[in-house]
This record gives C-alpha cells, structure tokens and sequence, in this order.
C-alpha cells in the first residue's frame, strides 16, 4: 500500500513537494525554537561559574545579577572601597573580583576590573577567559585594555589600537573621555557568555578618567598618600571561596553588614530565579512555532482533501479490482504518512545543515551558542508529535475517501 | 443451481434509497459459465446499477442475486470485495488505468487483492510481470509500450491493458462496462475479437454492456435490458 501511496504521490510531485517542504519549514521552525530555548538556557546557566557570591549595593537579586554578570542596566548605588576591603578580609574567601561599571564604548559595556578577573573568571563548565591575540593588561599597566570577541569583530578593533570610552551606558554620550584613551592589549576568544560584548579596563584606569586617582601624582610626588585607601567605588565583587557550603552562612553576613547596605547573591540560583522570569517569553516563541507547524498540517490537508476530487476515476478503479473502502482509507493515511515522516526528515536534516553550517555565523552575529548534538529526546518527541498529528488530521480526507468509495461503487462520477 | 451457473438474478428488486419507485425488477436471468452476453439497455436504465449489483458493490437483498454460487447477500462488505478481486475483471468505458504506473504494472495490481488469482499465476511458468506482458502482447500491445506509463498510451492501447488487467490470474468473470464506446469502428471490433479470444482461451465468462446494439452479432446471446427489467422506474 505504501508503495501505490508512494506512486500516486510521484504522480503528484509538485503538490506533494510543497506539502512537504511546508512541513519541512515548520519543523525547522520547531525543533530550532526547541533548540535555541535548551541551549540558550543553558548558555544563561553558562554565563558564570566557579563564582560563589556576588555583592553588590543593596538591590534586588536580579537588578545584582543583570548589572554584574550581563552588564545590564545601571546600578543607581555602589559600594564603597571600606566595605571592599571589609569583604576581603572575610573568612574563606579564595579570591575576589571588583568591577565597576556604567561606561561604555559604542553602546558596549566598559567593565573596570583587576587582572584578578582573567585569573579567577570561569563560564561554563569552569572554563577560563582566553585570547586570540594579544595579552592581558597587569597591575601596573593602567591604560589598557582588553575587548570581548563580538566587540573585536563588529567594531573591528586591533591590538594596540587605541579606544576612547564614554561615560554611561548609551551608544551616544555627550561626555567622551576623549582626554585618556585606552590601547587595546588583548583580544578575547569567543565564550557565547556577555563576556564576548565587554570591553575590560584596568580599575585603576577608570579612576584616572573619572579623576579619582592619579596615578602619576600619587606614586612620584606624595608618599604620605601612598597607603591610604583609592576613592572609587565599585558595582559589584564577584567572590570564590575555599569552602563552596560557607556561601550561604556568608551570604547571611554580608546582608547584614552594618558598614554599608550590601547584598550578597548566589550566581546559581539568581540565574534560575531569572530564567523563569523569562519563561512567559520562551512560551509565546514555542506558540508561535507549534502554530507555523498547525499551518504546515493544514496546507496537507487541504492538498489531500483537494486531490481527492481529481483523484475519483484512481478510487474507482482500485474499487474494481478488489481494494476495499478500508484499503482506500488506509491509502490517504499512508500519503499523510509518507509527506509527514519526509518532511519532518527533511526539517531535521536543514537543522542539522544549518547548526552545522551555520552555528559559527550565529556565534560570531548573534552571540548565540548553538550545538549540531544529536537530537534529544524531547526534540524527538516533538518530531514524532508532528508526524502523529499528520496522521490525525488525514482521517478527514480519509474518511472522506472512505465514504465516496461506498457511494461511488464502480461508477466513475466527475 | 447447477454448478455452471456463473451469475443469476432471481426477482432482484432495487431502489436507490430515497427514491420513490423501484430501479429495476428483474425476474429472472440466468447467464452460464464461459457463455458471453451482450446486455444492451439505454443510458440512464439502471445498466450501471444493475453491474454494480453484480460486482458486489452495491448490496441487494438475500436470494436475489448469485455469483458463482455466493448469494452476495450473505457475503460481508469484505467478502464482496475480494470476490470481485478474485473472480471478477472490470473495464470501464476508459480510464481504467493508474496513469502513473506502467501498462505492466496496471495488469499486475490486479493480483494485489485478489489471493485467488495469485494462486492461479503460481501455476503458471514466469514472474508476474512476465505473465503479464505475455497477456498484453496477446491482446496486441507492443512489447515497448508495455513500460510505458499508462498515460502515454492511446485509449485503444489503454483499453487493451485493462482488458489484460481484467483477464490476469484467470478470474471466472468478465464485465466489461461499454469498453468500446470511447474507441472508432476499427479499434472497436477489433478490441471485441481479441477480448472473445482471451476469453475463449480461459473459458471466461463474457458479460458485455453497451448501449450499442450494433455489436449484438458479435455475440452467442443478445438481453435487453428493457425486456427483463419490470421496474416502472427503469427509465
């Protein structure tokens, strides 16, 4: 029967193509929706790793994790540079990061840190920054500075060039620092994390745009201020610690610290607390999806229902050699099958293709991390789901083919 | 009912459902096995309806109508099918072809329901497809043309592939629905002498209906269909 199914389809062939092609596009559009929703989540779970706390002004947890690990938003508060030092004189802590923010260059987020931050960063599954070219900036070096993949790319900025930041976070500010201008030291390989959209400046060097600190006063002319405490402020500090279950005793004393009112979060669940509240968007994209698969369905029935009309003489004469109504019935359920299975086939190899061809022009343009792995189990599932609601929606032609059948008998009516 | 018997109409009585009179009342025919009738009636007579009966597609009441013995009432809707499938070869008028498979394969699909015939081509040397490009170059179709799609050939080379379909596996009875009405006068007669041979090769039996009455001197036994049918709505 498959094979009558199939020889009647090939009569059909440019009908039979579009039907397919159409669920071959709906089911890219699914599976790769499915796909950006998991592996984007799990780029999100990706953005930090290894790093325990992280503090900041009192804010909520999200505003926290946003401004500190995306570089989102501004932060209206900060931390002063006592409590920093408070922070570091806490028990167990392995190592810390300070960042300040609320620069920028061409839209991208400045993030003043410390070498401490190449040193200590990890994203993913504990991986650490690298670079393409170039090197780091070190203590001393207070003008240089190190720029992420995608800034690197989209501006096409070179080691050893020089950079000009402005204050605030928007792409055009009437305040550019135009007098201290940093010279690119190093450029940083891609990570798919908010890292590949920052440019990293020495801290020091924030202090010398904002005049904060001079380093050239300080160092060579008065000595009596060589130990007192710089002035600026910080956005956040990123903490490790020696012990990870210390967190969330230090958590609890860090929000209550007296100095200064200072929050403590924990990347990991602050990044799940803010996926879910993500999730309303995810859903409607997953909607659309599954409605652009109901349309790809809806164009198969339509083709079946309309060929059955021209298709009458093909029933009868099946009639006269002996197929039964079920036999016709079975026939339109096997054309279903057969578009069906090809064109979710087909959808799944051009996502494939795609991921496999395309998942380095995605990284390099939209920062977006998508792996050509083997299907999961929910991705197969809905590839089946498909395929079963093909095979539902044909019972109509089918039954309909059924019915003319009994009532046509031999005679062929046009 | 002797065993020859091939079909035979005892007081059959059909009304489509929802009209007012009765199609057709037929008495009593009878028509024996390798016997070949022309039953002529006008179009709009019931003709169709009548080998609808007898195809088994159309069901009528019990003891009306006997298939080779059947009485088609007592079959299941599934019963009928495959005993059309075995024992029965349709032509219709024309389009009696798949146009997308080849005049080969045409033939063939006929042993596709029908596990009767398929036993009866076990018995005979050859594949399938060699049975039946045998049986079309009997009936005339040029071997070349037996690869063809059924839709590039002409209705004269069409309506021989279907009378070989019908024939293929040796089914005990032919109908053949005005198979000559699309073909001119040449093709016609002699499309009528190559399906009389076949048949009479097979012993089959030959159940021809036409409007034509033109063709009756080709044939052993001549109905009118106006003649047995009673129905006043034979029209």
């Amino acid at each position: 029967m498959i094979r009558l199914a199939l020889a009647s389809l090939m009569n059909r062939k440019a009908t039979a193509w579009l039907t397919i092609i159409a669920i071959a596009v709906s089911t890219l559009l699914l599976l790769g929706v499915e796909r950006v929703r998991v592996q984007t989540q799990e780029n999100f779970a990706n953005t930090i790793s290894g790093t325990d706390l992280i503090v900041g002004p009192r804010t909520g947890s999200t505003q926290l994790l946003l401004s500190s690990v995306f570089h989102i938003g501004a932060m209206t508060n900060a931390i002063s540079w006592d409590s920093y030092e408070y922070l570091q004189r806490l028990p167990g802590i392995a190592w810390h990061i300070p960042l300040a923010l609320g620069d920028s260059y061409a839209g991208y987020p400045v993030v003043a840190t410390t070498p401490a931050y190449f040193t200590h960063f990890r994203y993913a599954n504990q991986q650490p920054l690298q670079l393409t070219h170039g090197a780091w900036f070190d203590e001393q070096d207070h003008i240089g500075a190190v720029v992420g993949a995608e800034v690197a790319q989209r501006m096409q900025l070179k080691v050893g060039e020089l950079l000009t930041i402005s204050h605030g976070a928007g792409g055009i500010s009437f305040s550019d620092h135009d007098a201290h201008a940093f010279v690119i030291r190093g450029i940083l390989a891609a990570t798919a994390t908010p890292t590949d959209q920052a440019i990293y400046i020495p801290l020091a060097g924030l202090g010398l745009v904002h005049g904060e600190y001079t380093a050239s006063e300080h160092a060579e002319d008065d000595h009596a201020h060589h130990h007192e405490p710089p002035v600026y402020s910080l956005s956040a500090v990123l903490i490790g610690l020696t012990n990870k279950p210390l967190a969330l005793r230090l958590q609890r004393q860090i929000n209550n610290y007296t100095g200064e009112p200072l929050t403590a979060i924990m990347p990991g669940l602050a990044l799940t607390e803010l996926w879910r509240t993500l999730n309303l968007f995810e859903k409607a994209l997953f909607a659309v999806s599954i409605l652009v698969v109901a349309t790809g369905l809806l164009g198969m029935l339509t083709s079946l229902l309309a060929s059955l009309r021209e298709r009458r003489r093909e029933m009868a004469v099946l009639r006269a050699i002996g197929a039964g109504p079920l036999t016709i019935f079975g026939l339109l359920v096997s054309e279903a099958v057969i578009l069906a299975s090809v064109g979710v086939g087909l959808g799944i190899g051009l996502l494939f293709f795609i991921l496999h061809f395309g998942s380095t022009f995605l990284l390099e343009h939209t920062g977006m991390l998508l792996r050509a792995t083997a299907l999961t189990s929910s991705e197969l599932t809905l590839a089946v789901a498909i395929v079963i609601a093909a095979i539902s929606l044909s019972l109509i032609p089918a039954w309909r083919a059924y019915r003319n059948a009994l009532a046509d008998g031999l005679t062929i009516r046009l | 009912m002797s065993q020859s018997t091939c079909v035979e109409l005892n007081q059959l009585e059909f009304q489509w459902p929802g009209a007012s009179f009765p199609l057709l009342h037929i008495p009593h025919l009878q028509i024996q096995q390798g016997e070949r009738v022309l039953l002529r009636g006008a179009s709009g007579s019931g003709k169709s309806t009548l080998l609808s009966l007898i195809a088994g597609v159309h069901q009528a009441r019990p003891n009306q109508v006997h298939v080779l013995g059947h009485d088609l009432a007592q079959l299941s809707q599934r019963q009928r099918d495959r005993l059309r499938a075995n024992e029965i070869g349709y032509i219709f008028q024309q389009f009696n072809l798949l146009p997308y498979l080849s005049a080969v394969e045409n033939v063939v699909l006929a042993a596709r329901f029908a596990p009767a015939r398929v036993a009866r081509l076990k018995g005979e040397a050859g594949s399938y497809h060699e049975l039946a490009e045998h049986l079309l170059t009997q009936l005339g179709l040029a071997e070349q043309d037996s690869k063809r799609p059924a839709h590039q050939l002409s209705v004269g080379q069409q309506q021989r592939v279907a009378a070989a379909r019908a024939l293929f596996g040796r089914p005990a009875l032919i109908i053949a629905d005005e198979p000559t009405s699309a073909l001119d006068i040449d093709h016609r007669d002699n499309f009528i002498e190559v399906l009389f041979n076949a048949c009479e090769v097979h012993h089959t039996t030959l159940l021809f209906v036409t409007h034509d009455g033109s063709l009756a001197h080709h044939f052993q036994r001549a109905i009118e269909l106006n003649e047995i049918n009673q129905a006043a709505g034979g029209r």
